[in-house]
């Protein structure tokens, strides 16, 4: 299975989208994969003591989680006591049947059934959020794990990782609120963990980070009350876990738009910042249309998947809000002015000023007017409608002149639409999907799903898999450039990261390496000739 | 009654067009008014408002963010027209220190409790209160006790909320966002209460605009 490696090339010059062709040769020099009679993978990590070496698995693959003893799991039988032993290295944590659980809620059924639990408490043992069941029937669990924190806290050390059979349990610690997240779905910890800081932030846009306060005050403070109410936020947050890749690729996208029609949102929204906005975000849905901070301020792309998710979870159609940015200040509130154009587009003018909505008001009439003159507004629902990059329009490589998308859409019979003879479905060379992310512009790219990725179901899946592969790429202590080819029963995965950009490519199980990896160089390529149209330049939030 | 035929204003989110609220003309018998809705989390405020902007009811209520803002027309029976620019309010718990933003400068304030929720009529007297030392003098405040249709349920009497109200000068109406019933009644009664041009006051601060305008 999966080997990563770096190879020894010279670092490219930091030039955007500088492609250094993907060739073969990457991948021989590698060791090769190794493929389980069972079609599972396993994986030989650089890094053995890594806490995070939770290994790839296809999703029904054997787990190789093998250094943790099998314990009874916490959800399906009872425990009755838990013993941390050997808090590190984590992966040899493990918890020990004990005491029989009295309480009847976290013992029903349908409860330990859900693969995916996420709880907030507090350190006092108090519940905060529980993703299924009311969190306060919970409480005699959220005390059991809350005396599984303390437990390692007095040892010294943060307790991180437990697995328990085919679950895990991971820990988020942030001063005196608690996030636990306990799942059997073989997502890597890093990504649990990114999902429970996820979690987190949601809380500090609503709240800020002086919440901590609070408990400082009264270490049994009970915090549900301040976040009544907006149990919607965080459901609909951890259902973007499994299909919204921004959640895990710490990138924001884009919604595909001619060049021009992108700059003329940007210079309308360009004047409001002008006039003491201090953030102007115009979205469609999850996808940015354009954006513009004020001189030196700068919006994580985290900020704005939970700025968005807040603003989408809501019943508004203009509004104005206290909202915290977690990375841009996690101690202040900013006012957050918001209106929908129509169900998908929206505006967000953020200031630093509570009695700021008439003059916010006022901003968005004249951006609204000129949005509408330059007809942003209709183009984003045809955009909308019309989707992105889809696989099936690849263009071939010898490819000269100027590209659009769409452009190789049209007539099924064009000589340029080039297709593998071997495939039926998909794009070339078996191209099911991709994702291209540009290190240097905090953006990416997915392609439109198509055939044979086409039911929720699968794109879930294909989710994870790009997850893990995410995970594997980002372990530390490997070099510049990256390359991964991994093969089970649902995809051939390919996976290549340089200093400017990251992709992630599936393909059918039976795809040829070699022409896959010549369509990837076709992907970067494309990617590169369109790159006007489905990223948003010179709005590098390091370059403002 | 039978005063006040609705017309959406910006009912639902629909593609952008200049809304000209601003500039437009103002006289004694087209008044604008801010109102502000009140009252414990849950006890169907939003409902309340898009019954009345929009004509529907759903269930599964969405989250307010801090404020939502919304407008919508009534025209009177002696053909004025009220344009009541509505701030349905949300997590005043969390928010309590930024509640003034909302309410400073209304006109109106409707309070609103569930009649099944003993704990929310408090939370309503208390509200009542707070703008009493701080809002508006002049403000008109109505008291609503909503969810009426949930009779079977009620713990709250009818007769709690008309005296109270009455002791604070207020005016009393029990509505039902779900079935719709006096929801028209409640702005409609509102509407009448408003002070006329002739007798406004401003009581806008330099930074907002007058809540209540007239030529
Ligand atoms: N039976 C009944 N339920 C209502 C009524 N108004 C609102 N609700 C329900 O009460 C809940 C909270 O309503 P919402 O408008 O979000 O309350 P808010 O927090 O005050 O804005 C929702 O589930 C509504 O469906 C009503 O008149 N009758
Ligand atoms: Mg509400």
């Amino acid at each position: 299975m999966s080997e990563t490696s770096s190879s020894a090339h010279d670092p490219e010059p930091p030039i955007r989208l500088n492609l250094p062709p993907l060739s073969p040769s990457l991948f021989d020099a590698e060791p090769s994969e190794l493929q389980q009679p069972n079609g599972s993978a396993v994986r030989h990590s650089s890094d053995p003591s890594s806490p995070t070496s939770s290994g790839y698995a296809g999703e029904r693959g054997s787990s190789t989680a093998t250094t943790v003893s099998q314990v009874e799991d916490i959800l399906h039988n009872e425990i009755q006591e838990i013993t941390i032993h050997d808090p590190q290295p984590l992966s040899h944590s493990s918890w020990l049947p004990g005491k029989r659980h009295s309480d009847e809620d976290d013992a029903s059924i349908s409860w330990r059934r859900r693969k995916k639990h996420f709880f907030v408490l507090s350190h006092s043992g108090k519940p905060i959020y529980s993703r299924y069941g009311d969190e306060h029937k919970l409480a005699g669990f959220s005390a059991t794990l809350q005396a599984i924190i303390s437990f390692v806290e007095n040892g010294g050390d943060n307790v991180k990782l437990v697995r328990a059979g085919k679950h895990q349990v991971v820990f988020l610690v942030k001063g005196p609120i608690y996030l636990v997240c306990i799942s059997c779905t073989e997502e890597p910890y890093e990504s649990l963990r990114g999902q429970l800081e996820l979690i987190h932030g949601q809380i500090i846009v609503i709240l800020t980070k002086s919440v901590n306060r609070c408990f400082e005050k009264n270490p049994k403070f009970d915090m549900t009350p301040l976040l009544g109410g907006t149990e919607l936020l965080f459901s609909s947050l951890v259902h973007s876990f499994s299909w919204n890749p921004a959640t895990f690729l710490h990138a924001y996208t884009c919604l595909p738009l001619a060049y021009a029609t992108r700059q003329a949102a940007g210079a309308i929204l360009q004047d409001s910042a002008d006039s003491g906005v201090l953030f102007a975000i115009l979205m469609c849905r999850h996808k940015v249309i354009s954006l513009v901070g004020a001189q030196k301020a700068s919006l994580h792309p985290d900020d704005m998947l939970l700025l968005a998710n807040f603003v989408m979870s809501s019943e508004t159609s203009e509004a104005f809000s206290p909202v915290c940015l977690p990375r841009y200040n996690a101690l202040a509130f900013l006012y957050a002015y918001i209106h929908f154009f129509d169900d998908d587009t929206y505006l967000m003018l953020l200031t630093t000023s509570s009695d700021a909505f008439y003059h916010l008001k006022d901003c968005r009439i004249s951006i609204e007017n000129v949005l509408l003159k330059s007809n942003v507004l209709s183009e984003a629902q045809r955009s909308l409608i019309d989707g992105g990059m889809r696989v099936e329009d690849l263009p071939p490589l010898p490819h000269s002149g100027s590209s659009h998308l769409g452009q190789h859409r049209l007539p099924s019979d064009s000589p340029e639409r080039l297709r593998e003879p071997d495939c039926g479905i998909g794009g070339a060379a078996g191209l099911w999907h991709f994702i291209y992310r540009s290190i240097y512009l905090d953006q990416y790219i997915s392609s439109e799903f198509s055939s044979p990725i086409n039911t929720p179901k699968q794109q879930k899946r294909l989710y994870r898999a790009y997850q893990k592969l995410f995970a594997s790429m980002h372990d530390k202590g490997l070099g510049p450039h990256k390359t991964q080819f991994r093969k089970d029963e649902n995809y051939v995965l390919l996976c290549w990261v340089t200093p400017d950009f990251e992709l992630y490519a599936a393909f059918d199980p039976l795809a040829d390496k070699a022409l896959a990896i010549k369509t990837c160089n076709r992907v970067c390529q494309w990617v590169k000739d369109v790159e006007n149209e489905i990223f948003l330049l010179g709005a590098s939030p390091f370059s403002w | 009654m039978g005063c006040g035929s609705s017309f959406p204003d910006r009912g639902s989110r629909h593609m952008g067009r200049p809304h000209p609220e601003d500039g437009g003309g103002h006289d004694a018998r087209n008044i604008r008014v801010k109102l502000v809705l009140l009252g414990d989390s849950g006890v169907g405020k939003s409902c309340i408002v898009l019954r009345f902007v929009r004509g529907q009811f759903d269930a599964t209520s969405k989250v307010t963010v801090g404020a939502s803002f919304l407008s919508q027309t009534i025209a009177l029976q002696d053909s004025t027209t009220v344009k009541f620019e509505i701030w349905d309010t949300a997590g005043q718990e969390r928010y309590a220190a930024l509640a003034p933003l909302y309410y400073r400068g209304a006109a109106v304030a409707v309070i609103v409790y569930d009649i099944t929720s003993p704990e929310s009529f408090s939370k309503a007297q208390y509200w009542v209160k707070e703008l009493q030392k701080h809002g508006s003098p002049d403000i008109v405040m109505a008291l609503v006790g909503n969810k009426a249709d949930l009779q079977e349920k009620r713990e709250v009497a009818v007769q709690d909320g008309t005296e109270y109200a009455e002791k604070n000068g207020m005016f009393f109406i029990e509505t039902s966002a779900k079935t719709a019933d006096n929801i028209n009644e409640l702005f409609e009664e509102i509407a009448k209460r408003l002070p006329r041009p002739s007798d406004i006051v401003d009581y806008a601060t330099s930074k907002l605009p007058p809540d209540v305008l007239a030529a």
